[in-house]
């Protein structure tokens, strides 16, 4: 038996819902507006807060774009590429200038996103303050009366333990000087690139049922101390072993037969775009 | 033709999306909303944004003299429930009302809690037109430096608004609709000034 879903997978009322929590969530930026998180074919924890934003948002005119931790192939990628696919019809691209809508698990892309872009990103752990306040309703009353002597103090203490700050990925943001936010598990290295975007940032979780926005042109700035400023990885003296290209987000490889560590792109369709634009040798 | 509850209102809505993150932005619904039957008690656009948003789960008010025909509409066409002024979601605030009314509804409108401002009223206000007013200046978040409106309304609204939403993020967020099948978004982030007259 075949099930004719609905467009985009989602019935209308669970789009209304989460349409109206989006709304919300652009109008307060950087806070986190609950919403009825919905049962999807993934589960939760696999990108469905991003996946429900995406249904919510996606028309027959757009052209989507589906990366995982900047790969347009991994299997995250493509069972959520194909599961819109089957219900909307719309075709996915891998050319990031070519897409209107963009989710993305853990990377923003290499491309600079421009206006009439959507960026989704999928969020596992939307509360920045959670690692050291356990209980919903405490948190949020801490970010209610804009209490984040806690989120300076976690940085602090790994500067007092490690020397430096030890955040990888999802380094805690301030947005439009109110509310601290997860930017989600992006490396470091991305997160100016939120700072006054020209795209809107959309952000979704969905085992913890929860949607927050970046607008476009809004203050984003990384938390960090006069005296030790933040500091996004850098890859100097390296450049992609296949494309050449320098100050990108690269992966580390190690060659075991060869016995040397390499660099690649770690954003695989910026990498193959320049790669094809490149002469033949 | 008639309006496609899937498409036409997820085109309306990604115009809303626009608008509301970048205020200033004059959305423009026209294709959708002239594929409704014209009602006397609010326009297309009005119209478009109730089906869009309102449901079973949400309540609104209605401010207009013909509110209720236009209740009864909005009950007919989605399940939501009305209520006060004080306590609705959404508050719609038609072309025939007076701008005493709208400035009550600005006042009393809910404005969230600092643990929930999303709770907050989300009010829809009818205008003549989102252009030749006289010339209001924007900032904040979705402008890059400096955005301009035009709505066509009695000025006495911006500085009630700006007293609602100065403790942010407490606050209104407004949506202007016009004749021309407009939409015209103002979240509570957005800085308004009257354009001084050199």
């Amino acid at each position: 038996m075949r099930i004719q879903y609905n467009f985009a997978f989602l019935d209308e009322g669970s789009k209304r819902e989460i349409r109206r929590a989006t709304l919300k969530a652009i109008a307060i930026p950087g806070y986190q507006v609950p919403f009825a998180s919905r049962e999807l074919p993934i589960g939760r924890g696999w990108g469905t807060g991003g996946l429900q934003l995406t249904l919510s948002l996606i028309g027959k005119s757009d052209v989507l774009k589906v990366i995982d931790q900047g790969s347009d192939e991994s299997v995250n990628a493509v069972s959520i590429k194909k599961l819109i696919d089957k219900t909307t019809g719309v075709p996915a691209t891998d050319a990031t200038e070519a897409a209107t809508l963009i989710q993305s698990r853990h990377r923003i892309p290499e491309v600079p996103l421009r206006t009439g872009q959507l960026l989704v990103l999928q969020v596992p752990m939307p509360e920045p303050l959670r690692m050291y306040e356990p209980s919903e309703l405490e948190t949020k009353r801490l970010h209610g009366e804009k209490d984040y002597s806690g989120a300076w103090l976690m940085l602090f203490e790994q500067i007092m333990k490690y020397r430096s700050v030890s955040t990888g990925a999802d380094h805690p943001v301030m947005v439009n000087d109110r509310y601290v936010m997860a930017p989600s598990p992006i490396p470091k290295f991305d997160n100016p690139k939120m700072n006054y975007s020209e795209a809107l940032i959309l952000l979704g979780a969905g085992r913890e049922k929860k949607i927050y926005a970046v607008p476009p042109y809004t203050q984003v700035v990384s938390l960090a101390f006069e005296d030790v400023p933040f500091e996004p990885e850098s890859f100097p003296g390296h450049s992609c072993r296949q494309c050449g290209a320098e100050d990108v987000f690269m992966d580390e490889l190690y060659d075991s037969e060869k016995e040397e560590t390499y660099y690649q792109c770690n954003d695989t369709s910026y990498c193959l775009q320049r790669m094809n634009a490149q002469p033949l040798v | 033709m008639s309006l496609d509850m899937v498409h036409d209102i997820q085109i309306a809505y990604r115009q809303l999306v626009d608008a509301m993150s970048r205020p200033g932005y004059l959305a423009d619904i026209t294709e959708e909303a002239g594929k409704l039957n014209p009602e006397p008690s609010m326009l297309p656009a009005t119209q478009i944004l109730a089906r869009m948003l309102l449901d079973t789960e949400v309540s609104f008010g209605v401010v207009s003299e013909r509110e209720a025909e236009a209740v009864h509409l909005l009950n007919q066409l989605t399940y939501a429930n009305e209520t006060t002024l004080e306590a609705a979601d959404f508050i719609f605030v038609l072309s025939d009302a007076t701008p005493e009314q709208l400035l009550q509804v600005l006042k009393s409108a809910k404005i969230g809690e600092l643990q929930d401002p999303h709770r907050s009223a989300t009010i829809i206000i009818e205008t003549p037109s989102l252009t030749g007013g006289s010339k209001l200046q924007l900032s904040g978040p979705g402008i890059r430096t400096v955005a301009e409106a035009e709505i066509q309304l009695n000025e006495a609204w911006i500085d009630i608004r700006g007293e609602r939403n100065a403790e942010f993020p407490l606050g209104l967020d407004l949506i202007f609709t016009d004749s021309a099948n407009r939409l015209l978004a103002l979240p509570r982030t957005a800085q308004v000034a009257k354009e001084e007259i050199r």
